[in-house]
């Protein structure tokens, strides 16, 4: 393998001329200099951003989430252990099955409407002859919108009096008026058409590079057994982004199932719960109670929901690396 | 799961992927003989017709509106919003946005944000990458092992540890509440930045680090005079997602960031939407909405290339 | 300046209390005051101090900032130590935890009444006891209000400062008018109301009547309509929650009645307090019901037409029924030093207290707030004895610019109503679980109210399980 290869040969030139690989081991003072001169400090220097950094900002707050999670802490009284009290009061909040129903439910819904659509948009962008710098520009632009603004504004959008913007558009097909986000069954769907309408942009060129990468010689060679555009689309342009529709498709899960924007602006949970997702209630417990946040509740539910995000991102990188074997 | 499990099955090495493929590609399922057909031409055409609409009022539709919105006057956004103009034009929205909301005040604190963010990542994924990929001291694998671990912890579980941290983070006995490390430094904990980096390093050739070691070049020199310069690509890449992964970002800046002077765009605008006169809003919203599209224009195609590799490298 | 946060609270472990603001009297308490005063600080009257203090809501008119610059200005002219510094603020139930926890809140902030004595139970906040004795008219606060912000002790941790309102209806008189109704007769029932409200809706397609029904002003609204109906939502020892009552039935009955038998409530139905106020005074609303004291906000930030205001008060129906009352408690940071706590003292007497209480400084007061156009003589009720506030009221007479005469309903009536407090255990749960409630009844034509408030029933009932 390449990369074991390398990695010899730059050990050789680090350490030339000493036999040992340097060991960050200043056992004894007269030593302290070879380490020093052997690069051990610089090593030292060199580590310390990523300790600092990961120590503080990233492995201890995960330690101390798994020790909150068994801990109840108003941060002014000593923290007690309490077993595994917070689980049990989180599994038996009224809300916590309506709150997986509705993120499982986001996440659908950003799958049938925000996955084909890209889809479409890239295949078609990719034939296109002049221009198609225009087409990706266009595509990409509600990307730049800093995603505050863009709810914020689609929240206006949404008004769902007659005179809103989106019922004054379907009023004059003579549609409507609709109440967007006051409405239990349209409220999802209505926070999926705007969370695709500020991601879609980049996964299409996302698609665009993948398709970019698809052989010639391929089309080549379907041309020759006679195949036509659609042919070639289905049976060389299809399996050709196989690899990169999954992992789109297995990112795009994990990060919706997180999702926390759109329904803490556009409804903070409503109507009735319509949109309550789970970040919502790990929010809720931590950060929204006037007198104090259950933080040992809102870690035990975060802790939880990272166990079946871990899965989810282990299945991806096992089915990845099956996937670039083969 | 190791590195290379990662980096076969999830990275593509960007360096070798040429910027100009990602807009002029080569080859499509439409070939030339396919576009002399008239009955592929039409069709194909009017397809693309019929995409460039979409696009259009997909793409610029919203942003025009908004544009419209934000001088008109209040009164005529609440009745008729899609009548043009008709009692005129309210300029005052955009100068009551600008001096009284105080948009550039906050812009600049968003725009501060991510300069410092973008600093600190770079500097965590460069030293650690140069630490794991070149100087490999023998514990760099515990190191590697630990930061590639955090790539299955999702942030979510750092929510509230990560925010007790900053409230009393160690050594420093102070709250970073309402300092703009407390958005800083943790955005420098990016495994993803780290493994991005010293995959690119690995693929640097070692014969230059070598002449350069001959020549009497130091670690620091090294990678000061040496890996950082044949590194541009990568470091473009992880600056544009750590830009963006910047300017994206509410939850966490909401909760650290309290004190209005401190807070950024994404911050500020909620807070306000309830407070303020529904015009001087949508004016606020257009301006900050007219910025990055402007800077987007300019770098049309930085942005561009950027999001394609980071599909590729995230593909 | 009479920002009004006041909406919302917590827990008292004290039973419910009518504030009894008909007591005239307010008999003075000074004698307990000076008895448990706590031990000696140390004060250097002369050192420098900055002092943190909440200012206005986030995105005010600029000229309701001039007037507070100013303010701050004479202020420091007063005491050349002390540097004022005021920071946006607005009290919400759903981040006022995150400003405790996170150590942000300014040295003197604003807390609802029945928040107190839970920040006094975590030592969150400071006991002012000994620097309140200083004032002259320490003795003379209405001794109920005064309650709420007292430790078991007796010390005084919280002072009553402002915005001590009890909850009203109000109205817009333009649409009122556009709809050929009398603006000078507001509804005095429910059911009025109703027809009123659906007048509105079909005259002029606004809203006739709006509820707010997010961040947890659902649960506070729904328990206003309660007690308006004679109801409340949890026993007198707040142990049992008693939201699947009669009355909060009922009152869901009437939303559900207006929302969907008349369809009179407009598009909306995700109002919180900040964003109702927004919408009424874009004229997009008939009739709200909100603290009594709104009308100053309209006017600071939401820039109201003061022609089309008016106040009523909530109708009230059946054996004990009576007016949510609340209001705004001026808190000094556990952390302050006892410098700080001798300049806070100073401000909440400069900034909330003394106009009441001395003619000079109401003079004064009201001057500066006319000079910047912002409002005067909004309806509160009384923090001493009624009789000092009407004493108030003669000495801003010539200043008042606000339309006293569009709240006469309200304002010649109020007195003789009965004022109940909130429930007084872990309130804004219970609220966040009637939250729900109020909006699956806004937005479902076919919701269950029996089945969906045992649903909050049982979550109130948790709530305040938890609380302990």
């Amino acid at each position: 393998m390449s990369t074991a290869s390398t990695r010899v040969r730059t050990d050789d030139v680090i350490t030339r001329g000493d036999p040992q690989p340097a060991r960050p081991r200043p056992v004894r003072r007269r030593t302290l200099k070879t380490w020093v001169r052997r690069g051990g400090l610089s090593r030292i220097v060199f580590a310390l951003p990523v300790l600092i950094i990961f120590g503080v900002f990233s492995w201890w707050p995960i330690v101390r989430s798994i020790t909150m999670s068994f801990q109840k802490t108003n941060l002014v009284a000593p923290a007690r252990w309490v077993g595994w009290s917070n689980f049990e009061y989180v599994l038996t909040d009224p809300d916590l099955p309506t709150a997986i129903r509705n993120t499982l439910y986001f996440a659908l819904l950003a799958l049938v409407i925000g996955f084909p659509i890209p889809l479409v948009a890239a295949v078609l962008i990719n034939s296109v002859r002049r221009r198609k710098g225009l087409y990706s520009a266009l595509a990409y632009l509600p990307v730049v919108v800093p995603p505050v603004v863009a709810v914020l504004l689609w929240k206006f959008f949404y008004d769902g009096s007659t005179d809103g913007v989106f019922n004054t558009f379907l009023g004059w097909l003579g549609l409507g008026p609709y109440e967007w986000l006051s409405n239990r069954v349209l409220v999802m769907p209505a926070l999926v058409v705007e969370a695709t309408w500020a991601a879609a942009g980049g996964t299409v060129i996302i698609y665009l590079a993948a398709l970019i990468s698809v052989p010639g010689e391929l089309y080549d060679a379907a041309e020759v057994d006679g195949a036509g555009i659609w042919q070639k689309i289905w049976h060389v342009t299809m399996p050709q982004l196989r690899g990169v529709l999954f992992i789109t498709l297995i990112l795009q899960i994990i990060a919706t199932v997180q999702v926390f924007l759109e329904p803490y602006l556009f409804t903070g949970g409503g109507p009735a719960n319509a949109t309550l997702t789970v970040l919502l209630m790990i929010y809720n417990y931590a950060f929204a109670r006037s007198l104090g946040g259950d933080y040992g509740a809102a870690t035990a539910l975060s802790v939880m929901l990272a166990a079946f995000l871990a899965i989810l991102s282990l299945v991806y990188f096992k089915l990845t690396s099956a996937w670039s074997k083969s | 799961m190791t590195s290379q499990q990662i980096s076969r099955g999830s990275l593509v090495q960007p360096v070798r992927r040429p910027r100009r493929s990602q807009l002029d590609g080569a080859r499509d399922y439409v070939s030339a003989q396919d576009w002399r057909r008239p009955g592929v031409n039409t069709t194909m055409k009017a397809l693309h017709l019929i995409l460039l609409v979409l696009l259009v009022i997909v793409g610029i539709g919203p942003m025009l509106l908004l544009a419209k919105f934000a001088i008109t006057p209040t009164q005529d956004i609440i009745r008729t919003p899609l009548a043009v103009f008709p009692h005129g034009i309210a300029w005052g929205n955009i100068t009551e946005a600008w001096n009284h909301v105080q948009i550039n005040r906050y812009f600049l604190n968003t725009i501060w944000i991510a300069a410092g963010s973008w600093f600190v990542q770079l500097l965590v994924a460069t030293t650690g990458g140069y630490l794991l990929s070149v100087l490999r001291p023998a514990w760099g694998k515990i190191v590697n092992g630990l930061v590639i671990a955090t790539l299955f912890v999702p942030s979510v579980v750092l929510l509230v540890p990560l925010y007790l941290t900053i409230l009393k983070p160690p050594l420093l006995g102070t709250s970073l509440i309402n300092n703009f490390f407390a958005v800083w430094l943790p955005s420098g904990a990016s495994a993803f930045n780290v493994v991005l980096v010293k995959r690119f390093f690995d693929g640097l050739p070692r014969e230059v680090f070598e002449a350069a070691q001959m020549d009497g070049a130091g670690p620091f020199r090294l990678f000061w005079s040496i890996v950082l310069p044949m590194s541009k690509p990568i470091l473009g890449v992880v600056s544009v997602f750590a830009s963006i992964a910047s300017w994206k970002d509410f939850l966490w800046p909401m909760l650290v960031l309290k004190d209005p002077s401190k807070q950024p765009l994404s911050v500020r605008l909620p807070a306000i939407a309830s407070h303020t006169d529904l015009g001087v809003f949508l004016a606020s919203l257009a301006i900050s909405t007219l910025i990055p599209v402007a800077f987007f224009l300019v770098f049309q195609r930085l942005f561009l290339s950027g999001a394609g590799l980071g599909g590729a490298v995230k593909g | 300046m009479h920002r009004m946060i006041a909406r919302l609270a917590r827990s008292p472990r004290s039973s419910r209390i009518t504030l009894a603001l008909t007591l005239a009297g307010a008999l003075a308490v000074s004698g307990t005051l000076v008895a448990c005063s706590s031990d000696k600080p140390s004060v250097d009257a002369n050192a420098p101090v900055t002092l943190d203090v909440v200012g206005l809501l986030p995105g005010s008119e600029a000229a309701a900032q001039q007037e507070l610059a100013q303010e701050v200005s004479d202020f420091q002219t007063e005491f050349p130590n002390i540097t004022v510094k005021t920071h946006d603020y607005e009290w919400k139930a759903t981040t006022f935890a995150a400003d405790l926890a996170g150590g942000t809140l300014p040295t003197v902030f604003e807390i609802p009444f029945t928040d107190a004595k839970t920040l006094i139970a975590n030592q969150q906040i400071a006991d002012m006891q000994s620097f309140l004795g200083q004032l002259s008219y320490a003795g003379d606060f209405n001794k109920n209000l005064l309650a709420y912000g007292q430790a078991a002790g007796g010390d005084v941790y919280a002072i009553p400062a402002k915005s001590i309102y009890a909850v009203g209806l109000h109205y817009n008189r333009d649409l009122f008018t556009q709809a050929g109704l009398d603006p000078n007769k507001p509804p005095t029932t429910w059911d009025e109301i109703r027809t009123d409200a659906k007048a509105i809706a079909d005259k002029t397609g606004q809203a006739g009547f709006a509820q707010m029904a997010n961040s947890n002003t659902g649960g506070w609204q729904l328990t206003v309509d309660t007690f308006a109906r004679g109801g409340r939502v949890e026993s007198a020892d707040g142990q049992t929650a008693t939201v699947n009552n009669e009355q909060t039935k009922a009152a869901l009955q009437f939303l559900k009645d207006l929302r969907w038998t008349d369809n009179s409530m407009g598009a909306n139905f995700s109002y919180d307090w900040g964003s109702i106020n927004q919408a009424f005074a874009a004229g997009k609303i008939g009739m709200y019901t909100s603290g009594q004291d709104v009308y100053t906000s309209l006017v600071q930030t939401n820039n109201i037409n003061p022609q089309m205001y008016g106040l009523t008060m909530i109708p009230l129906s059946g054996g004990d029924s009576g007016v949510l009352g609340g209001g705004t408690m001026a808190a000094v940071s556990s952390k302050a030093t006892d410098n700080q706590k001798a300049a806070a003292i100073k401000w909440i007497d400069f900034h909330y207290l003394r106009r009441y209480t001395n003619q000079a400084a109401a003079v004064q007061n009201a001057q500066t707030q006319v000079a910047s156009k912002q409002p005067v003589g909004t309806p509160e009720l009384p923090i001493f004895s009624q009789q000092q506030y009407q004493q108030y009221q003669d000495w801003i007479k010539p200043y008042v610019n606000v339309p006293l005469d569009q709240m006469t309903t309200f304002t010649s009536n109020i007195f003789n109503a009965q004022l109940v407090n909130e429930p007084p255990v872990a309130t804004q749960d219970v609220y966040a679980a009637l939250d729900p409630v109020v909006q699956a009844v806004l937005t479902d034509r076919n919701a269950n109210i029996d089945q969906l408030l045992n649903e909050a029933n049982t979550k109130a009932q948790r709530a305040i399980d938890a609380a302990g």
